[in-house]
């Protein structure tokens, strides 16, 4: 065990840091659930795209740099450290991309990964439905065979910046005798071609969106890995989701600082001070672990089911970190960035607000809780 | 960045495993008060942290933090962790060192901020702390008052011993060596132990959990059975991170050690504690009884949990460190 940074990472680090130092934007961005927001995150995109930083975990022939996993978590430390804008591409780079690397073909690889990379196409997940939650494998959404490709039809929900996005990806049941988790089949859409309503969430911005699909047709080629197994392969991207690349501690250890910067004002309760203490630790128990986590994968381990503890981990920490701040800073907590007495242009606010729906997305933490309970534990289903 | 251990300090911790199932089943904790000692001293248990021209194998607590985790989980009774990390740093120079690195010198220790003696009457030797002062001192030479309590396989005493002025007499011998690191190091060793203690209450419920049936059913299916399980998995799982990397910041003698070593300490026994809570509710009525054997790793977690600073302490400390200081120096 070394957990000094070997000179080449340091070296990585200083590059990032520098980069960010000269680039991340005075003020933050619009929020990126408007579509003035959603414009000005992408053009972000392009200038970390433009220095290969984008993807810095992803081969050169894609736009990365074929960066180590310890290095893409000491990218992710810098990054949000910096206060950085947030990822538009996010959903795309991490929850799809993993999965076009294992199981799609050369030439989908070859027409999406770099057009991602660069932000031309920003992607957003579809596998809720109205009927179909935590319970995804009820969904109902459906494929038909025609000459050449498939026809979708039906509703998909909650699909994360949809009405800005321009491409979507999810699960259709393609066998009409089929259930559960048999039948269904993975597929890529263009969202020009779907009818899309936009939600506005908590904070009253449109930040997800319902799909309705009423005979767009796919060709095959945007069929990803073999029809009828969409289950399959789309649990290997959730686990990746839950795994890694979802959250990387970066955040959490980025928030758990501003948090204690806000605490280390004179008189602050100590009862809350133990917590942000405890916070601060909690943000550092998950760096460490993530650390040895990256370096089993590395070793060519899978990590599977446990990954649902990391997943319970950081989102409760979330929540509690900014409960915390809120507790701290009172009724100014609560204004937003349009507020002239706003703390930090509201992003305590928006930070909290978003931090609440960590336990519920990327699989609620009683999912999570059953899957560590029957599959790492072995308790009976 | 490297955080894994080594093929060596892996095979450590299975030996000391092995011996440990074979030498120390519940039944030996709950009558023997230093059950195994001799087969751990043959594995070279005691001679990990002296160093090597006092015929130790001069390794780091990085090597041996495993191996403790193992010994928190058969809940081992007897002073090991004060003779195998505290003592090889209190004695340090000091020609005893081959004597304790060969298992024949057992010692209890009582520095900073512990009340008592642990397994005091048992000592060759005891390492005192007064006004400040560490003072190696003879059992001849030692009042022990017992002070019983919940752990009955880990025995606490109030010592005392009489100094003539400031001078060193037969049997109270000063010593030189700084006790702060000694604390350290046997600090999280036992934040080590609880991280054992914790997995084996873990598996100890989520058996019960299958065997036992209620309403026809194991109770392990029950969904608030899991999620209480699931939560103590989560608990533990990024308790032992924070250990391991104490345990590198002593070793490397880093300026972060101080708080690394009470965030250790801290979550380990927050996690014990809860998966001793939980173990007993999982387990109802029939660990409530001095039958089972849980009752054994529920009193070593309690007095562990306590020992070398409770969890107020070390998060205090936490507290003072994180939030005193100008800015957390968390990565270079
Ligand atoms: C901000 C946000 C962004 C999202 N983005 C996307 C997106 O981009 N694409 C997308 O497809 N989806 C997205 N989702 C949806 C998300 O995946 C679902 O909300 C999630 O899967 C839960 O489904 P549900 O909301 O229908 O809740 P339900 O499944 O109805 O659950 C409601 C409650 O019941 C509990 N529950 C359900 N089943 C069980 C069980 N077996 N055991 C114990 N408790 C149970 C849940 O834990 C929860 O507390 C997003 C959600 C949020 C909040």
């Amino acid at each position: 065990m070394d957990l000094d940074f070997t000179p080449a990472e340091r070296e990585f680090r200083a590059e990032v840091r520098d980069w960010l130092a000269r680039h991340v934007p005075a003020a933050p961005l619009p929020s990126m659930d408007t579509g003035e927001g959603f414009e000005a995150h992408r053009e972000w995109e392009r200038l970390l795209a433009a220095d290969r930083l984008s993807v810095v975990s992803w081969p050169v022939e894609y736009g990365g740099r074929g960066a180590s996993l310890v290095e893409w978590l000491i990218f992710e430390e810098e990054y949000w450290a910096a206060g950085a804008p947030g990822r538009v591409g996010q959903n795309g780079i991490f929850l799809l991309a993993p999965t076009i690397f294992s199981y799609g073909t050369a030439e989908q690889r070859e027409r999406f990964l770099p057009a991602m990379a660069r932000a031309d196409e920003v992607w957003a997940q579809a596998w809720s439905e109205p009927e179909a939650g935590s319970d995804l494998a009820a969904l109902r959404s459906r494929a038909e065979r025609v000459e050449g490709g498939w026809r979708l039809y039906g509703q998909k929900t909650w699909s994360s910046r949809a009405c800005h996005a321009d491409w979507g990806f999810g699960l259709f049941r393609s066998d009409p005798a089929s259930a559960r988790h048999r039948g269904l089949t993975y597929f890529m859409f263009p969202l020009a071609d779907v009818t899309v309503r936009p939600i506005a969430q908590l904070d009253g911005e449109h930040g997800f969106a319902e799909l309705f699909f009423d005979g767009v047709e796919i060709p095959d080629d945007l069929v990803l890995g073999a029809p009828g197994e969409g289950w399959r392969i789309a649990m290997a991207t959730t686990s990746s989701e839950r795994g890694l690349t979802l959250r990387s501690p970066g955040r959490f250890t980025a928030t758990a600082d501003r948090l204690v910067r806000l605490a280390r004002s004179d008189g602050t309760d100590p009862v809350l001070a133990d917590q942000v203490a405890r916070a601060w630790l909690d943000a550092e128990a998950y760096r460490l672990h993530t650390f040895g986590t990256a370096r089993r994968l590395a070793a060519g381990e899978e990590i599977g089911s446990a990954s649902s503890m990391g997943k319970v981990f950081w989102s409760e920490l979330d929540v509690r970190m900014h409960t915390l701040a809120l507790r701290l800073l009172g009724e100014r907590g609560l204004l937003d960035g349009g507020a002239p007495g706003a703390e930090d242009g509201g992003r305590w606010l928006d930070g909290f607000l978003f931090s609440l729906a960590g336990p519920i997305y990327a699989g609620t933490n009683e999912i999570q809780r059953n899957i560590i309970a029957e599959r790492v534990l072995g308790l009976p289903r | 960045m490297n955080f894994a251990f080594t093929d060596d300090q892996l095979a450590l911790a299975a030996t000391v495993r092995e011996v440990l199932a074979a030498h120390c089943p519940a039944r030996a904790a709950r009558t023997e008060r230093t059950p195994a000692w001799s087969r751990l001293a043959e594995i070279g248990l005691f001679g990990l942290l002296v160093p090597e021209e006092h015929d130790g194998l001069g390794l780091g607590l990085l090597d041996a933090v495993l191996a403790f985790e193992e010994t928190g989980r058969v809940a081992l009774p007897g002073p090991v962790a004060e003779t195998a990390v505290a003592a090889p740093v209190l004695l340090a120079g000091d020609p005893l060192l081959g004597k304790l690195a060969a298992g024949s010198l057992r010692v209890s220790v009582r520095v900073g901020d512990q009340v008592y003696s642990p397994d005091a009457d048992l000592a060759d030797l005891l390492v005192v702390e007064r006004d400040g002062v560490p003072y190696a001192v003879t059992p001849g030479r030692a009042r022990l008052t017992p002070q019983s309590g919940v752990d009955r396989s880990r025995r606490l005493f109030a010592v005392d011993f009489d100094l003539e002025s400031d001078a060193e007499s037969d049997g109270v011998t000063r010593l030189t060596a700084p006790v702060a690191p000694a604390i350290r190091a046997v600090t999280v060793a036992v934040a080590a132990q609880l991280v054992g203690a914790a997995r084996h209450l873990l598996e100890t419920s989520v058996g019960h959990a299958l065997t036992r049936r209620q309403f026809g059913v194991q109770i392990g299916s029950f969904q608030a059975v899991k999620h209480l399980l699931a939560d103590v998995a989560v608990a533990v799982e990024f308790a032992a991170p924070l250990v391991y990397a104490a345990a590198f910041a002593v070793d490397r003698g880093l300026p972060t050690a101080g708080r690394d070593v009470a965030a250790a300490k801290a979550a380990a026994g927050e996690a014990a504690e809860l998966a001793a809570r939980t173990a007993l509710q999982v387990h109802g009525a029939i660990g409530y009884t001095e039958e089972l054997d849980l009752h054994l790793w529920l009193a070593r977690v309690w007095s562990l949990s306590a020992a070398y600073g409770g969890t107020a302490l070390h998060r205090s400390r936490l507290r003072a460190e994180i939030l005193g200081s100008a800015g957390p120096v968390r990565w270079p």
